[in-house]
């Protein structure tokens, strides 16, 4: 009796989190579909690709989220696993800086970014680069945590010892070994990294650069039913990427003991 | 001049050493266990040679070559983890085949190598698996085959059967000695398990606090333990208090009864010594010209061995006999004469023993 009531306790509650999530989304998605009076009709949508911004503002977000996430890995993969082999007691200081990002407001981030770059010797403030720098600092929690997690799951020390046993040298223990074990974390790194960036607000318009995400506030603010539709858009994209990644880590041997990230 | 050498090697973290000047010869082919309770230093050395600690004093020698500096990917030696360590990754055949590809080997050669060693291992039909779905003793086969595969100059291993169950374990040691054997390969075996160090190796190496204690061909070390330490460390000992009633004859007396030591004593008359015999090496009857009479106080089956303990005055004395199902062993309370030869006495002063006894105590590796 007691077990039956508990159990049923729990579906209420996990039927309630689904509406929490669901009913917004489906509001938002049955409101996209009422462009046109009177009918259901993808007008809204027809509206969104017609509209050149659309396409160039999205793929600027893009080609921005793929610089972020090269550098953002190129730096904090490496570092992540110098950390854990040789100052694993450095491990609090890099847990601080994950924390930074939340800490510092994007605006404050933007005007420190402006201040300190303007000038020669480095005047970078007219280039994206320092868009993807700032874009990097925003990510770095994101990314690190999950490599984090990822070498975590994985016995690091015990692996990387054999390898070199073997023969292998740094590069090749990294590129054989550690990053093929590390590929969910990293597919969840890019994946959080590509969610952030292309939906970026702050930075985007202090930067004054013409991002996907200044041009949804912008669309919001003047039109009804195209936002709903972009953001039913942009969340579908989400999903596809997720579907992507699911299928690319289990077609790979390897990537099916790999997907709960450790066995 | 021996194969691999560590000269006065020194190893110390912080302030803490942990390895004091440890020499160690090892010939070519040769199997040497190092054998110690937990924390004295047998993974640091094992470490030492294969590149993952640098020694802080003395130096290392392989083959004739300094390799104290040589990082572990240049020095070509196998290694043996106690958790396998296998690529979670990769398949039994690319986990084998992963040194011989790093090496630059062509992938026929690789894969008529790795072939090879399935077969050495008896895993031929487990090649396309991965390590998940592998048990633990196989997947130390994987661990063992991916470590010869390069055919390195020495195999270390670390503890490498305390994962697994006391089955498994035995077979597995057998089938390492026997790949050892056919292979003629340089082994260094790291362990607390006594057993294990005596039924497999060459020599064994006792080791205590750093040092190696004793080293020697496992009858040696077991049926002449050079120090207290590897007499208590190996095996197990009766401890009897003995006094001294003619040091030029050899003659003690242990609770009253008195005994013959078989060679002079270095000692004076009246004082206190510890007679160590061990409990196999008693038996029951008039049969020996040591004799000790006492009462059964109980008996202990362990498997192929009985042991029957007997309480002399005071002291409870261990006595060790083969299981014979014809074996009509006295019952609780009886009187019972032991003897044993004088050959089987060792000596030692007194209070010398029970802190090495202590030291024993170590059955759990933290790995
Ligand atoms: N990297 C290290 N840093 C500090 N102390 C260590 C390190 N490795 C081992 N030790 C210490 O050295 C001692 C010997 O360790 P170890 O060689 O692993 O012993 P064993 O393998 O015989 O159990 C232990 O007290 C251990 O705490
Ligand atoms: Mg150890």
């Amino acid at each position: 009796m007691k077990k039956r009531s508990r159990k049923a306790f729990s579906w209420l509650w996990f039927m309630i989190g689904i509406l929490y999530f669901f009913i917004p989304l489906l509001s938002s998605f049955l409101f996209s579909l009422r462009g046109k009076k009177g009918v259901l009709s993808f007008v809204a949508y027809q509206h969104v690709f017609a509209d050149p911004q659309f396409l160039k503002t999205f793929s600027f977000s893009l080609e921005m989220a793929i610089f972020t996430v090269i550098v953002g890995l190129a730096l904090i993969v490496p570092t992540a696993i110098w950390v854990h082999l040789r100052v694993p007691k450095a491990k609090p200081i890099l847990d601080v800086f994950a924390l930074l990002p939340f800490v510092i407001p994007p605006v404050i981030l933007a005007f420190g970014l402006i201040r300190s770059y303007s000038r020669p010797p480095l005047a970078l403030v007219q280039t994206p680069a320092l868009l993807v720098a700032g874009y990097v600092i925003v990510a770095f929690p994101y990314i690190y945590r999950s490599v984090d997690a990822g070498l975590r799951a994985m016995d690091l020390r015990g692996l990387t010892e054999a390898a070199q046993s073997l023969g292998s040298g740094w590069l090749s223990t990294i590129f054989r070994v550690i990053l093929p074990n590390l590929r969910t974390a990293l597919l969840s790194a890019v994946f959080l990294t590509f969610a952030i960036v292309i939906g970026e607000l702050t930075l985007a318009v202090l930067l004054a650069w013409p991002a996907f995400g200044p041009y949804m506030a912008l669309v919001g603010r003047n039109l009804a039913y195209e936002p709903a539709a972009l953001a039913i858009l942009s969340f579908a994209l989400t999903w596809g990427s997720i579907a992507i990644i699911q299928a690319v880590s289990r077609g790979t041997p390897g990537g099916r003991s790999n997907l709960g990230g450790t066995h | 001049m021996a194969f691999l050498e560590l000269h006065e090697v020194v190893k110390s973290f912080g302030r803490n050493t942990v390895v004091r000047g440890l020499s160690l010869n090892v010939d070519k082919g040769e199997f040497v266990s190092l054998l110690g309770g937990s924390g004295c230093g047998k993974t640091t050395t094992l470490r030492m040679i294969a590149g993952f600690e640098t020694p802080t004093d003395g130096s290392i020698l392989v083959g004739g070559k300094d390799v104290s500096r040589v990082p572990p990917n240049r020095r070509n030696l196998g290694m043996v983890f106690q958790n396998y360590a296998l690529f979670p990754n990769m398949s039994v055949r690319r986990n084998i085949g992963f040194g011989l590809r790093i090496a630059g080997k062509h992938g026929a050669e690789v894969e008529r190598r790795v072939d090879e060693m399935l077969e050495l291992i008896h895993m031929e039909e487990f090649a396309q698996r991965y390590p998940h779905q592998l048990s633990g003793g196989q997947q130390q086969r994987v661990a063992l085959a991916r470590a010869i595969a390069i055919q390195p100059q020495a195999l270390l291993l670390d503890e490498p059967l305390s994962a697994l169950d006391a089955k498994i374990r035995v077979r597995l040691r057998d089938d390492i000695r026997a790949i050892q054997q056919k292979l003629g390969i340089t082994t260094i075996y790291v362990t607390h398990d006594q057993e294990e160090a005596l039924s497999i190796s060459d020599r064994v190496a006792v080791m205590r606090e750093g040092l190696i204690e004793q080293i020697g061909a496992p009858f040696e070390i077991y049926n002449r333990p050079a120090t207290p330490y590897v007499a208590a460390f190996i095996g197990t000992q009766n401890l009897l208090g003995a006094t001294v009633i003619d040091p030029a004859a050899g003659i003690v007396s242990v609770e009253g009864q008195s005994l013959e030591a078989g060679h002079p004593l270095d000692a004076k008359v009246g004082e206190e010594l510890r007679l160590r015999v061990r409990p196999e090496a008693l038996s029951l009857g008039r049969s020996g010209p040591n004799r000790l009479g006492g009462r059964v106080a109980s008996q202990k089956l362990l498997g192929s061995i009985v042991r029957l303990v007997v309480r002399v005055g005071d002291t409870e004395v261990f006595m060790d006999g083969f299981n014979d199902p014809l074996l009509k062993l006295p019952a609780v309370g009886e009187a019972v004469t032991l003897s044993f030869s004088p050959e089987a006495c060792t000596f030692a002063e007194p209070g010398a023993e029970p802190i090495a006894a202590a030291a024993l105590e170590d059955e759990e590796e933290t790995p």
